[in-house]
């Protein structure tokens, strides 16, 4: 297992996702169970790589790189799938799940894995702040998985309600909740994930303003940081109204969902990316790889 | 053994016909069992009948099964009608026509609303209730267990059960439930108190529907409708605020003109909010305006067309697995008739068997006495010998007996096996 690669585990699961597609065509107990079989494969694989990586960074995954933090949010979305198919096999989650996993995995593969420079400048690194970092992640990913769930949600409401809307029959394969469900559950994982996303943004600028007194102080300017506190900013719109509005507006609340959380994801895995290019950003990876066990060594106490 | 069954059913005869050769009640069925026993005691006996189809299943040694007149008469003599009032409507199938028939009536492949799975239950306590009688015999018992066991086959392999074929099921099943996540704490507002109405009340409830006003002109209908499914009786002037609390509107008055109209339910949907509202339009001509569906996006209207459209594709996708399940049934036709026919061989291949055993027994008996010095364990190897020779001699009569079952009972090779081994009946 030592020789896992992104590469294996993608490809499981981009064949769960042909086969997810391929059971709006009829019912089929064969395809369910390969399908299951090969998402399965995918995520021990997946365990096997982020255990690997851990190993070889000494670090979390969460902590060493924006390739890891992605196929960390990667594998919480892909265990709810698996979680969520298995106590109920007629749901057409995987319609939806599948394709955004593909999606971060695909991102990831095109990140660097070298470990970014907020552990090279030992910003995160110092053992004092070492928590907080891990915090101030663990708080981004599980905010980011929740919001992941309230978009696959409300596009979930919006096929089941154009579905009612248009008096069609139900397309065999293709069960969804109603849309009562869809919208108490959309708007409970809105509801948690904004809050875990606002403290993990809390704990980062917390990190932010005590690294200004070491050697290497963040910059708020950075634009991972920008464009983070744009989206927060939008997030946080969305969530006072939510909060304030009537929860029988389900349908605005479901493209809303869509909107703010597609607009989130794809602003901080397409400015991951940017940076990473033009080495603007702290969370992009440093130029040469470094041995954090070192760095911890030689940190001042 | 011979089987035989005697029916009508919606294909052959009128409802009419039907309803007068029916057994309506338990005590009816019970009375119709203790006449045909008495008029035909060596028959296994047992009788279907619901209200598209009233058949009778015979089951005799041989065939000295009550005739299709017999039967015709016995309904006669029992519903005291006469017999050329429906005589021309009872059919007859003999032999595996008639396995054929039950199979296919187990398997709802002959049900008027094709794949509909209450015949089978009612197969069942037909079953039951012959037994019950002490009605039934081995062919029957054989005959019955077996049309279940091919009713579960066709409904776990094919999809002729699938999708929902009536209008109130469509519309709470297909749609409804796909809007509410729970009705328990939905307010159902009937306006109109027709079959229509009650049927679809029944699907509510069924999905746990508990607060139901019911609005009509004549009260006392919409007060016996509200009697039977625990609701509440509204007057008509009230219609207005009853929609403001209504989650589920089921409309199915005589109207000649919509009774809500978009100006109407615009007012109705200012003063309810925008909740999701599920309006049923089951009034033929409508009830409710079209344009009512296009006031905001948490209405949902569904009217007669739109369900029959959804009834219509499921109808067409159960015609769609009609072939596969025949396929089923002959399959299992023809192997319940090969296990019936090779079974017709039983007694002769047993008494085959032991009388070939008895002269081995025999022989061995005699050789032993004449070599009294043999030890137990030669003995024992002597006897498994000569019982090995006597099955492979006996295999090929037997196997060619079993091959020659599939295409009928083989009364040539019976007679044949009988004159050449001196077989006794």
């Amino acid at each position: 297992m030592a020789n896992v690669s992104v590469f294996c585990f993608l490809a499981s699961y981009l064949v769960s996702g042909v086969l997810e597609g391929y059971r709006l065509r009829g019912k089929s107990t064969i395809n369910r169970v390969v399908l299951k079989g090969f998402a399965l494969a995918g995520l021990i694989a997946h365990t096997f790589y982020l255990f690997n990586r851990a190993q070889q960074t000494n670090l979390p995954p969460l902590l060493s790189s924006t390739h890891d933090w992605l196929l960390v949010l990667a594998w919480l979305v892909i265990v709810l799938y698996i979680f969520l198919t298995l106590f109920d096999p007629e749901l057409a989650i995987g319609l939806f799940l599948i394709p955004i996993v593909l999606a971060l995995v695909s991102s990831a593969y095109f990140l660097q894995q070298s470990p970014n420079q907020l552990v090279s400048q030992e910003i995160l690194i110092k053992e004092a702040r070492h928590g907080w970092a891990m915090l101030h992640a663990s708080l981004l990913v599980l905010g980011m998985a929740g919001g992941l769930i309230a978009l696959v949600l409300g596009m979930m409401y919006l096929t089941q309600h154009r579905r009612l809307r248009q008096k069609q029959k139900m397309t065999e394969g293709m069960s969804l909740p109603s849309l009562g469900r869809i919208a108490r559950l959309n708007w409970w994982s809105i509801v948690v994930s904004v809050p875990l996303l606002t403290l993990g943004m809390a704990v980062g600028v917390g990190l932010g303003l005590s690294s200004q007194q070491g050697n290497s102080p963040l910059s708020f300017t950075d634009p991972v940081i920008v464009a983070y506190g744009i989206a927060w900013l939008v997030m946080m719109g969305f969530f006072v109204w939510l909060l304030t509005s009537s929860r029988s507006q389900g349908r605005q609340i479901a493209s809303l969902s869509i909107w703010t959380f597609s607009f989130l994801i794809v602003s901080v895995v397409v400015l991951q990316i940017i940076s990473e290019k033009l080495e603007i950003s702290v969370h992009a990876p440093a130029q040469t790889a470094i041995s954090v066990e070192s760095s911890i060594k030689e940190t001042p106490q | 053994m011979n089987l035989q069954v005697v029916f009508c059913n919606y294909h052959t005869s009128r409802v009419a016909v039907r309803e007068k050769l029916a057994f309506t009640s338990p005590d009816h069925l019970q009375e119709a069992y203790r006449e045909l026993q008495e008029a035909f005691p060596d028959s296994e006996l047992v009788v279907l009948s619901t209200c598209n189809r009233v058949e009778v299943y015979a089951a005799h040694a041989d065939d000295r099964y009550p005739s299709q007149e017999q039967l015709a008469q016995f309904f006669a003599e029992f519903h005291h009608i006469p017999v050329s009032d429906f005589f021309d409507d009872l059919l007859a199938e003999q032999g595996e026509e008639a396995v054929r028939h039950l199979f296919r009536v187990a398997s709802s492949v002959d049900s008027m609303v094709l794949g509909e799975s209450q015949i089978v239950n009612q197969v069942k306590d037909a079953y039951r209730i012959a037994k019950d009688n002490n009605s039934c015999g081995i062919l029957t018992n054989t005959l019955f267990q077996r049309a279940i066991k091919v009713s579960s086959r066709v409904r776990t392999e094919t999809k002729l059960s699938e999708g929902r074929v009536s209008v109130a099921s469509v519309a709470v099943g297909d749609f409804g439930k796909s809007i509410f996540e729970r009705f328990d704490d939905k307010t159902v507002l009937i306006i109109g108190a027709g079959e229509m109405a009650e049927e679809t009340l029944r699907y509510l409830k069924e999905e746990g529907a508990r607060k139901i006003i019911v609005v009509n002109r004549s009260t006392e209908r919409a007060e016996m409708l509200a009697m039977n499914w625990g609701g509440e009786v509204s007057p008509w002037d009230q219609l207005d605020e009853c929609l403001i609390k209504a989650d589920i509107v089921v409309s199915t008055t005589g109207a000649t003109q919509p009774v809500i109209t978009e100006e109407r339910y615009r007012a109705i949907r200012k003063a309810s909010g925008d909740k999701p509202v599920f309006l049923l339009d089951l009034g033929a001509p409508r009830d409710i305006s079209a344009s009512v569906g296009d006031i905001d996006d948490n209405i949902f209207l569904y009217n007669i067309d739109d369900l029959e459209a959804t009834c219509d594709l499921n109808r067409q996708q159960r015609s769609r697995e009609v072939k596969k399940a025949n396929t089923i049934i002959e399959e299992e036709t023809a192997l319940f008739m090969q296990e019936l026919h090779h079974r017709e061989t039983g007694p002769v291949v047993q008494r085959l068997r032991s009388q070939w055993h008895e002269t081995r027994e025999e022989e061995l008996r005699r050789l032993f006495n004449k070599m009294p010095h043999l030890a137990e364990e030669d003995r024992e190897q002597i006897e498994n010998s000569v019982g090995r020779i006597i099955n492979k001699l006996l295999h090929p009569p037997l196997e060619t007996l079993r091959e020659e079952s599939q295409s009928g009972t083989p009364e040539g090779l019976v007679t044949a096996l009988k004159k050449l081994f001196h077989i006794q009946d």
